[in-house]
């Protein structure tokens, strides 16, 4: 029996699987196709003080083994959130991270003051880093004073862990996380989509309203490991890990860089089972690898030569 | 998500095909304008699945049947597909086409491909509540018709237009709606509509003008399928925007915005 559980942030996750902000949407639409309360954790789609009505259409464009997209942050705003989808949310049997993002250091404040007396949240993902709103989102993520800005903002509001989410559009990663894991945070989430655009050859002008668009999937996988691998160097906060995890194997990848749980995103939209599948396919791996624990995997492609 | 056994995969019209799955979950539950989420190929390439609609279901045989236009990577690859094989699919998906109060006459309008759910709607229409009406269709060339004898066999009159005239009437399919509701004036009637964006957005028009109900088939890029990535957003006449594959695909026309 391998142990799969985890601990990060202060959570105990019962595996290491989680599942992305925004591909999720808010759990239920997915807890009619299998149980939920199987993931690790469940993350919610991003939320913003007020109601946001999101980008137009077309909002999704497929690349090579990639998916680019242009939501924009669609949400109910807090107020939404709180009367129309935590009521489900709050009685699941797993962890869920709430993500929220905002324009202004002042926003991201305000939201974590509102959610603070939802008992039951496990943490607050902090999205510094969406690339499709105008303003805020990514911006933060860019600059290690304002990351450190909005994660001391929230951390000060927030009675729940919080885990900052990282945007992979810096030339240096690791001096944001290190700015993060100063303001206090208690984990990072990497990576958020990367920049990109595609161009309608038929209509020679930008498929994408906004121009650029986030690109996720297996498209990005190399360069999230490569950040992940990173960031395990510089921070001592634990990492969730992400970017086209498909499968079992691309989970394991993450670990071993130094993720301590990873989340799946696009994948979800090919398969929904995914995270399942992979979650057994850890499983499967940590015992054949005899590790008793998934925990012991963390890191292990850090070690030095002489220890290979 | 189910598996489904392919039994037929066959060419109808050029470039068009039609697939019959062995699925009874879909045989017994799918409404006419619903959806399948049909992953093409096993691995992540390509990512997203394909949203195809549903065109019948034989529920003594445990069937359902999708008929699709080859037009790029992911169809290409189902029409490639051979009996026995197995396709992963999802649905159905979505809202459909809600059916007519008793004496109100269908009128259908179908472009292209896009006829595809209308066959499905007919048989429901003339099986269920026992109404039979007018179909207009438009296809782009003669070699690219089917579905007409489908519409016949339920007891609806078919009229027929190309754009190139190879076959029935040159031009649009809008143009015989507007026709004939310019002869039939005082018709109790209801439109369905399925295809390209431009024909929907003429259906909206006349019937408005008109003042007949009218519910259309939209398509936009899809992931999720089951509204939890909010990627396939259409404008909602009250501000904000619907998903497709939850909302729709099927709406009122007044509902939402068609550019
Ligand atoms: C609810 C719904 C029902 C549908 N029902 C049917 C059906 O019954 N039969 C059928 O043949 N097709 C149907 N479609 C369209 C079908 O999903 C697409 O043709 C298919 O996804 C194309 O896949 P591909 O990989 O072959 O093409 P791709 O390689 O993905 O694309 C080929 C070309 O088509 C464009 N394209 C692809 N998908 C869309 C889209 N959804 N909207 C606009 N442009 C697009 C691409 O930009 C590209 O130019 C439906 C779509 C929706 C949303
Ligand atoms: C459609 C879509 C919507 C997303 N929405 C959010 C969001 O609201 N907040 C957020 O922090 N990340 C969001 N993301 C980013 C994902 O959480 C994840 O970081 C990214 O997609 C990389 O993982 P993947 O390759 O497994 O999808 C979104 C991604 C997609 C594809
Ligand atoms: S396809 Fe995901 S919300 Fe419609």
């Amino acid at each position: 029996m391998v142990d799969l559980s985890v601990k990060i942030a202060g959570i105990c996750l019962k595996n290491p699987v989680m599942v992305a902000s925004g591909t999720f949407g808010f759990a239920r639409e997915y807890s009619r196709m299998f149980d939920v309360n199987e993931l690790g954790a469940v993350v919610t789609k991003g939320i913003t003080l007020l109601p946001k009505e999101g980008n137009p259409p077309p909002r999704l464009f497929e690349t090579p083994a990639g998916l680019l997209n242009s939501v924009g942050l669609e949400n109910p705003g807090v107020e939404g959130f709180i009367r129309d989808e935590w009521p489900y949310l709050k009685n699941l049997q797993v962890p869920v991270i709430v993500n929220i993002a905002g324009e202004t250091v002042e926003e991201y404040r305000r939201i974590a003051q509102r959610l603070s007396p939802l008992e039951g949240i496990s943490a607050l993902e902090v999205n510094i880093s969406c690339p499709n709103v105008e303003k805020g989102g990514m911006a933060f993520s860019r600059h290690p004073d304002s990351a450190y800005e909005v994660v001391r903002a929230v951390k000060e509001q927030s009675p729940f862990p919080v885990i900052a989410k990282l945007s992979p559009n810096v030339s240096d990663i690791r001096e944001i996380a290190l700015a993060v894991e100063e303001a206090g945070a208690d984990a990072v989430s990497l990576i958020n989509t990367m920049l990109g655009m595609a161009v309608d050859v038929e209509k020679k002008r930008p498929v994408f309203k906004r121009v650029f668009a986030g690109l996720s999937g297996p498209a990005v996988k190399p360069i999230a490991l490569r950040m992940v691998y990173e960031v395990y160097e510089a921070v001592k906060i634990p990492i969730i890990g992400m970017g086209g995890i498909f499968g079992w194997r691309d989970a394991v990848e993450f670990i071993l860089a130094g993720a301590s749980a990873v989340a799946v995103g696009s994948a979800i939209f090919s398969d929904p089972a995914a995270p399942l599948k992979i979650i057994r396919g850890l499983e499967d791996y940590a015992t054949r690898n005899l590790k008793t624990r998934i925990s012991d995997l963390v890191g292990l492609a850090h070690r030095n030569d002489a220890e290979f | 998500m189910h598996q489904a056994e392919i039994i037929l995969n066959e060419k109808v019209a050029h470039s068009i095909y039609l697939l019959r799955l062995r699925a009874n979950k879909v045989a017994e539950s799918a409404n006419p304008g619903q959806f399948l989420h049909v992953k093409c190929t096993k691995g992540p390439h390509p990512l997203l699945r394909r949203p195809f609609s549903i065109a019948d279901v034989q529920r003594k045989k445990d069937t359902a049947d999708i008929i699709y236009r080859v037009v790029g990577e992911g169809t290409s690859i189902l029409s490639q597909k051979k009996p026995g094989e197995v396709l992963d699919l999802m649905g159905p998906l979505g809202r459909g086409f809600p059916l007519p109060l008793p004496g109100t006459l269908p009128l259908i309008v179908g472009g292209g491909v896009g006829v595809a759910p209308l066959l499905f709607l007919a048989k429901k229409l003339s099986k269920v509540a026992g109404l039979e009406g007018r179909a207009f269709l438009g296809f782009s060339s003669a070699r690219e018709t089917f579905g007409m004898e489908v519409f016949e066999s339920y007891g609806f009159s078919v009229e027929l237009a190309t754009v190139d005239g190879t076959c029935g009437k040159m031009g649009f399919p809008t143009e015989l709606l507007e026709d004939y509701l310019k002869s039939e004036k005082k018709v109790k009637a209801i439109v369905y509509a399925c295809g390209p964006r431009m024909l929907l957005l003429k259906v909206k028009e006349i019937a408005a003008s008109c003042g007949i109900p009218a519910y259309l088939s939209l398509e936009e890029r899809m992931g999720c399928g089951i509204g939890a990535c909010l990627g396939c957003a259409v404008k909602s006449a009250k501000g904000g925007y619907k998903k497709v594959c939850r909302d729709g695909p099927v709406f009122e026309a007044g509902e939402v915005e068609i550019w």
